[in-house]
C-alpha cells in the first residue's frame, strides 16, 4: 500500500480564523495534493497525496505549504465580525443531508467536478427564487441588462483581477485558424484521462475569460464616460465561473453558478443607501421563506499574495457583508448571497465619472440562486408539502 | 484643518511616511491629500500605509482606525491626538 499522506507541523501555529482560509488555499499548492486537512487547532496539516511521492518532492511539496501558511498568517490581525442580522435560529425541520436523495431522485447529476446539472424541482425552486430577486429588483426600478458569458482579458486586466483572483479563472480559447492545425485536430482528438491530447500550441493565445462576475460588465459598458444622470441601477442574471481546485464540492461550491445581482453606481451615499435597502428588503423576502440565516461581514477569497492586505482593508471599511445560510445537516453556513461596497474602484479604474468630475462608486447584491436552491432544500427536504407556504403556494 | 496640519512639524513626518509606502515622489504627497486621490493609494497602498505608519510611531492601528485614516489631515490628527505632536 504505497503512502499517500503526509503531514506538516506548520512553523507557526494557524490561528482559528484562518484555519478554513489556509485548507482552502492549499487546493493550489500542489497537483500532487489530492486533499488537505488543517486541525482546528492549527498545528497540524493533513495532505493526502493523488500519487506516491519521493522525497523530494514531499520536501518541495511541505515547502510550498509552510511558505501558503506563513503568507497568510504573518503579521495577520483577526477581522471583526460585524453581524447585522441574526435568524439562526429560526426553525426549519430537516436536519438530513439532501445530496443522497436529490441523487436519487435525479435532481443533481454530476457532469464534471464543479460542474452539475439539475432536475426539475430545484429548477423550478430556482426560479422561484429569482422571482424574488427579480422583485427586489423592480423595486429600485432597477433597468434589465444582459451580458455574455464570455468576458475580454483586457477587461479583467484593467481591474487587477489578475493579481487578486489568479487561482479561480477559467480562461476560453479556440483552435488557431490554421487550416493544418484544425484538420489534425478533427481526426486525431480524443479525450484521455488527463483530458483532450491536443499539443497546447494548437489553440490560439489567450483573449478571452469565463466571467466571474455579472456586474463587471456593466462597469465596463460605463468606462470612459460621465455617468449618465449621475447615477444607475441595473440587474442582470448570468452563469459566473470560479475554479476551486479540490474546493468544488456538490451544489456548495460550484465552478459554473448563475448570479443574480442588483447594482448600483452613484455617489457614495447613494450606493450605501441602496444596499442597505436591499438588505433590509431582502430580510422580508427572507422571512416569508423561512429561510434560517444571518448576514455577517465577510472578505473576498483573495490570493495568497494579497489576501492579509485585502481581507483586513474589506473588514475594516465594513465592504462586504453575506448571507449565510445555515446547512443543518453539517452544522455550518453557506453564503448564499453578499450585500457589496466597492467605493470608488471601479469608478477610479475605468474612469466613470459623477457629473462633479469625480470617480462614481459602485455596489451590488448578489444572490447564487443553485446555492439559494440547496440551502432552502436543506432546511426544508424535498417535499413542497412541507415547505412554507409563501414557497409551496408559488410553485403550484 | 489643513493650514494646521501644514504648520504642524508632524506633517513632514508623515508625508515622508506616506511617499515610502506609497511609493512616490515627496512632493506628490501634498498636506489635502486623501485614499483614492493617487493610483497609489488604493487599498493595497492604504494597508501599506497603515503599516508604515505603526513602524514609525511605534503605535497599533485597530481595525476601526484604518477605516478613519484615510487623508492625510486624518492621519496627523489621530496621531496628535495619541501623544505625537
Amino acid at each position: 500500500m504505497p503512502d499517500l499522506m503526509l503531514q506538516v507541523t506548520p512553523t507557526q501555529t494557524i490561528p482559528g480564523f484562518l484555519v478554513g482560509e489556509v485548507q482552502s488555499k492549499l487546493a493550489y499548492v500542489d497537483e500532487a495534493i489530492a486533499s488537505a486537512r488543517v486541525d482546528p487547532q492549527g498545528e497540524r496539516i493533513d495532505l493526502t497525496l493523488n500519487q506516491p511521492a519521493s522525497p523530494e518532492q514531499r520536501s518541495e511539496i511541505i515547502d510550498k505549504v509552510q511558505h501558503v501558511v506563513a503568507s497568510l498568517v504573518e503579521g495577520a490581525i483577526q477581522p471583526k465580525i460585524q453581524v447585522l442580522e441574526d435568524h439562526m435560529e429560526r426553525p426549519v425541520p430537516y436536519r438530513s443531508d439532501p445530496n443522497p436523495e436529490l441523487l436519487a431522485r435525479g435532481e443533481i447529476f454530476q457532469e464534471a467536478q464543479g460542474i452539475i446539472a439539475l432536475g426539475p424541482l430545484l429548477s423550478r425552486l430556482m426560479e422561484y427564487f429569482e422571482s424574488r430577486f427579480l422583485e427586489l429588483a423592480d423595486s429600485f426600478g432597477a433597468s434589465p441588462y444582459r451580458f455574455p458569458t464570455l468576458i475580454p482579458a483586457r477587461y479583467l486586466d484593467r481591474v487587477n483581477y489578475f493579481h487578486s483572483f489568479p487561482h479561480s479563472l477559467t480562461f476560453a480559447t479556440h483552435l488557431r485558424s490554421d487550416l493544418d492545425v484544425i484538420d489534425h485536430f478533427a481526426e486525431h482528438a480524443a479525450c484521455g484521462e488527463h483530458g483532450l491530447n491536443i499539443p497546447s500550441q494548437s489553440f490560439s493565445p489567450i483573449q478571452t475569460l469565463l466571467s466571474p462576475a455579472v456586474c463587471y460588465h456593466l462597469y465596463f459598458a460605463l468606462a470612459d464616460q460621465p455617468l449618465p444622470d449621475g447615477q444607475v441601477i441595473v440587474t442582470a442574471v448570468g452563469n459566473c465561473f470560479r475554479y476551486e481546485s479540490n474546493n468544488l464540492s456538490s451544489l456548495e461550491r460550484l465552478w459554473n453558478f448563475t448570479m443574480r445581482e442588483v447594482i448600483f453606481v452613484g455617489s457614495k451615499d447613494f450606493v450605501l443607501d441602496q444596499r442597505e435597502t436591499a438588505r433590509q428588503r431582502m430580510q422580508q423576502v427572507f422571512e416569508e421563506v423561512g429561510l434560517a440565516y444571518r448576514v455577517e461581514s465577510a472578505t473576498d477569497p483573495f490570493f495568497i499574495g494579497e489576501f492579509r492586505k485585502q481581507s483586513v482593508f474589506q473588514s475594516a471599511f465594513q465592504l462586504k457583508f453575506e448571507i449565510r445560510a445555515r446547512l443543518p445537516f453539517k452544522d455550518a453556513t453557506l453564503a448564499v448571497g453578499s450585500y457589496n461596497y466597492h467605493q470608488n474602484f471601479f469608478g477610479r479604474h475605468l474612469n466613470i465619472t459623477l457629473p462633479d468630475g469625480s470617480a462614481a462608486h459602485t455596489g451590488c447584491v448578489a444572490f447564487g440562486l443553485e446555492r439559494m436552491a440547496y440551502a432552502f432544500v436543506a432546511q426544508y427536504g424535498l417535499d413542497p408539502e412541507k415547505w412554507p407556504s409563501a414557497v409551496f403556494e408559488a410553485m403550484q | 484643518m489643513i493650514d494646521s496640519i501644514q504648520n504642524n512639524p508632524l506633517t513632514s513626518q508623515v508625508q515622508a511616511v506616506l511617499s515610502t509606502a506609497l511609493q512616490v515622489p515627496a512632493e506628490l504627497v501634498t498636506p489635502g491629500l486623501a485614499f483614492g486621490d493617487l493610483p497609489q493609494w488604493d487599498s493595497m497602498g492604504h494597508m501599506e500605509v497603515m503599516m508604515a505608519l505603526e513602524n514609525r510611531f511605534g503605535i497599533e492601528i485597530s481595525a476601526d482606525t484604518i477605516a478613519a485614516l484615510t487623508s492625510m489631515p486624518a492621519i496627523c490628527a489621530y496621531l496628535q491626538e495619541n501623544g505625537h505632536a
